[in-house]
């Protein structure tokens, strides 16, 4: 009976003790936790079924070596954890550490052992008892939330905005209540966290004075309506830096009640000052473009649409900038009707073929005050863009097309002047040579005439006519000397005049100042000048007056039928400069050839005869010589030689 | 008789080729002829007795041959003036001609339209003499007569009476008869009417 209550009572504890057992292996594989003993005699280790789960292994392994667990603890962590124990067999005190291990597999495990040593009853030890709970889940997760704070605070540093969150604002606020303020919103204002968030006061003791007011404003505004807020304004670092900072709160409710704001603080200086720079760049152009008269714009010329226009186009059109860009349309009708065929004709044509254009010197009547302006359009197809579309710049060129009439004027009146002048010059040449040549000549006519009577006389008086003769004769010669000294004008009548000239800069001049002139005539002038020295000794002003002399007779010779007038410069074996003036008109007399620089000979009506002989004049008296022949084809070719300037020579 | 002086011309040139000409031609038609090279020198070495007329360059250094003209006629120098120069324009010859010059001519200039122009001036130089000879020969008559002669004079050529004339001076009739006569004879007057003719040359007109 006894034995049958023992066995009973047996069979019931072992029943109670396998219960126990499996609540305790069901307690530790949820908890993930596992207990071992350490046999400090034998260094082995039994563990519980969780423990061999935990690294990852079987119970059919058995007892445990010490050895076996060393290898599978991370090496990292090897010495820590048996240092721990040491020290726990030491002083009797609990072990406990967090370390790695490697599975059979590989797998890493982060775990935490608690260790207790035990003695027997002489005092020395021979066990430790201990747990191992596997914390890698919690680890892991305890990882990612630091990296997610890590990377939040990350890209708020990175967007150089921050967060904030309080339960109200205004007076509570200054009692330091609910106030929430992000790493990056201490860092914007450069203050430090450890200091907490800062009361209203101190916060608008932040803001830059000429924005406190209003920012006090826009938080009294927030608190009273429970409203939002997105401002910018600027804020001073202790440091003395200014910041422009982005201020957005909005309110949150929770079934209707007001619980709290939530806001973003964004450090906006750099946008801020881009954008002001964008600004003032953007004012610096409009003046750029206002000053040039030079106005900016994108169009799509197909679908006849206006995509911007810049403040100056408007003004240049005479549109009102307030009504935003105009269609096309209204642009062909401030077109001048004498221009608008041919200005829509080349806008068209540029449209079909993809082409670019420039249209110069069109009129418009100005949409404003009526007024008419010259303009030119420039247009580039913006390849990247649908078909017609074009941007392009439009300059209104009145006042440089009325500048250039004037210039055109002037220079027409210069070229008018000159040969004024040169006609002038001639004319009183003439005026002062006729007076000279006529009292010889009318002296010795008196004298022939008084000749004729002494003869006439009965008888005659041979004397007196002799005497009247002699005179006749003086006369004569005085006529012929007045023509020597006008021949010798230039080579005596002045002193040289010797300077260092440059042939080309003449030629240049000359050629300006017979632009119009040329033009008038159809006759193009070109020149091909000798580089290596230009530079002549000579009288500058009288050089000036061989080549006006030369270039009025060639434009002259092609007034009829225009033509080309061509200036060559080359040096010549005796080291003297060659210039030929060449044109293709009318050519050199054929009667006359040889006459044509004689004083008073001309083969033009209101020639003066005195235009090749001042040059023939000229050239001479710089020690050079002047000749023509006549071209293959149309026309002459005048030549004269200048020595070129001394040292000058290679 | 001083008309019976021979005619002079005057060339002032300061061309000596065209002076010496101009001086040949005159003097191979049988006048005399003075040459000077400037107006002041005509004017320093003047000594007119006879017919004579003036050849005068218009461009003169110094003083031009208008303003000479302009100077002589100032001075009350009355001599008739050719012109000529060797670039005459028709504004110059018009003012030239106003003020009384003779001719104008051109150089070169045809001898005879000279010679002509010549002969014209000193006939007209020398009947402007002549009145003058005769205006001197009165006046000198003229102041042979005594106050009292000249007085009756003045009043027979207002037209007076002898009877008139003597209640107008407190005189007898007879005293008036014989001063009259006495100034006939020393005017050397055929009869009133000639006295008449004799009073209005002695009268001071100016030649304008």
């Amino acid at each position: 009976m006894a034995n049958e209550d023992v066995q009973r009572t047996l069979e019931e504890l072992s029943r109670n003790l396998q219960e126990s057992k499996a609540w305790l292996e069901e307690a530790q594989r949820v908890a993930h936790l596992g207990y071992w003993v350490w046999d400090l005699e034998t260094n082995h280790l039994i563990w519980s079924d969780e423990t061999y789960r935990i690294f990852g292994l079987t119970p059919q392994e058995g007892l445990i070596d010490l050895d076996k667990v060393r290898e599978m603890i991370h090496p990292d962590d090897r010495e820590a954890v048996f240092r721990t124990a040491g020290e726990a067999v030491r002083s009797g005190a609990r072990a406990d550490c967090e370390h790695r291990l490697f599975r059979p597999n590989g797998e890493m495990r982060i775990v935490h052992s608690l260790g207790d040593l035990k003695k027997d009853s002489s005092g020395r030890p021979y066990q430790i008892f201990g747990t191992t709970q596997d914390i890698t889940e919690r680890k892991r997760a305890e990882e990612a939330l630091k990296q997610s704070q890590f990377y939040l605070s990350e890209g708020q540093r990175l967007a150089h905005m921050g967060s904030w969150a309080s339960k109200d604002l205004g007076i509570r606020w200054s009692h330091d209540l609910g106030i929430y303020w992000s790493d990056e919103v201490y860092k914007i204002y450069g203050l430090d966290p450890q200091n907490g968030p800062p009361n209203l006061e101190q916060f608008l003791a932040a803001v830059h004075p000429d924005d406190r007011a209003s920012m006090a404003e826009t938080v009294r505004v927030m608190h009273e309506q429970c409203g939002g807020c997105d401002v910018i304004h600027r804020i001073v670092r202790p440091d003395g830096e200014v910041r422009y900072v982005r201020c957005v709160g909005v309110p949150v409710f929770e079934d209707g009640v007001f619980k709290t704001f939530h806001g973003t603080t964004i450090d906006v200086t750099e946008h801020e000052r881009l954008t002001q720079e964008l600004r003032r760049e953007r004012a610096y152009l409009t003046e750029a473009q206002s000053l040039a008269h030079i106005g900016s714009w994108a169009t799509n010329l197909a679908t006849r649409q206006n995509f911007h226009l810049s403040d100056e186009t408007y003004r240049i059109h005479g549109f009102d900038p307030r009504q935003g860009p105009p269609g096309l349309e209204r642009f062909w009708d401030t077109l001048h009707p004498e221009d608008e065929p041919w200005v829509r004709a080349t806008l068209e044509d540029a449209v079909r073929k993809g082409m670019d254009y420039d249209i110069r010197d069109f009129r418009i009547r100005r949409a404003d005050d009526g007024q008419v302006r010259f303009l030119r359009t420039i247009g580039h197809r913006n390849s990247a863009g649908e078909i017609g579309e074009y941007v392009g710049i439009t300059m209104d060129i009145t006042e440089l097309k009325r500048a250039e009439e004037e210039r055109e004027k002037l220079r027409q009146l210069e070229a008018d002047l000159a040969h004024v002048n040169r006609v002038n010059m001639m004319g009183e040449l003439a005026a002062a040579l006729a007076h000279e040549i006529r009292q010889p000549i009318a002296a010795s006519i008196t004298s022939a005439n008084a000749c004729l009577r002494w003869l006439a006389r009965d008888p005659p008086d041979l004397e007196r006519a002799r005497a009247a003769a002699s005179r006749i004769e003086q006369d004569g010669n005085r006529a012929a000397d007045v023509i020597s000294r006008l021949r010798s004008f230039y080579k005596k009548g002045t002193p040289p005049k010797r300077e260092t000239v440059d042939i080309k800069e003449i030629i240049r001049e000359m050629t300006a100042l017979f632009r119009t002139e040329a033009l008038r005539h159809s006759v193009r002038i070109h020149s091909e000048l000798h580089e290596e020295r230009p530079h002549v000794l000579a009288d500058g002003v009288q050089l000036q007056q061989v080549f006006m002399n030369l270039m009025l007779n060639a434009i002259e010779a092609m007034k009829d039928s225009g033509g080309e007038l061509t200036i060559t410069s080359r040096p010549n074996p005796e080291g003297q400069l060659v210039v030929s003036i060449s044109d293709t008109g009318v050519g050199l007399p054929a009667d006359s050839a040889e006459r044509i620089f004689d004083a008073f000979h001309t083969t033009k009506p209101q020639g003066t005869g005195m235009g090749l002989a001042i040059t023939r004049s000229i050239v001479e008296a710089h020690g050079g010589h002047v000749w023509a022949t006549a071209n293959q084809g149309a026309g002459a070719t005048f030549h004269f030689t200048l020595p070129a300037k001394a040292g000058t020579r290679a | 008789m001083k008309s019976a002086a021979l005619p002079t011309v005057f060339i002032i040139d300061d061309d000596k080729g065209m002076r010496q000409a101009i001086e040949d031609l005159v003097e191979s038609v049988g006048l005399r002829a003075e040459t000077f090279a400037s107006g002041e020198e005509f004017l320093s070495r003047r000594h007119i007795s006879g017919p004579s007329c003036l050849v005068l360059d218009v461009r003169l250094p110094q003083m031009s041959g208008l303003d000479f003209q302009r100077r002589l006629t100032e001075t009350g120098t009355q001599i008739p003036i050719i012109f000529i120069t060797a670039h005459g324009d028709i504004p110059m010859s018009v003012r030239a001609l106003k003020s009384g010059a003779v001719e104008f001519l051109t150089k070169p200039f045809r001898d005879q339209d000279l010679l002509d122009a010549i002969q014209q001036a000193l006939q007209h130089d020398r009947a402007a003499q002549e009145q003058q000879a005769e205006i001197h020969d009165l006046r000198e008559r003229y102041h042979t007569l005594t106050a009292r002669e000249q007085e009756v004079m003045a009043l027979v050529v207002s037209g007076m009476l002898n009877k008139q004339i003597a209640s107008e001076i407190g005189a007898s009739e007879a005293t008036v008869k014989i001063h009259r006569g006495n100034a006939m004879h020393k005017m050397q007057a055929a009869s009133v009417v000639d006295l008449l003719r004799m009073a209005d040359k002695l009268k001071p007109h100016p030649r304008k």
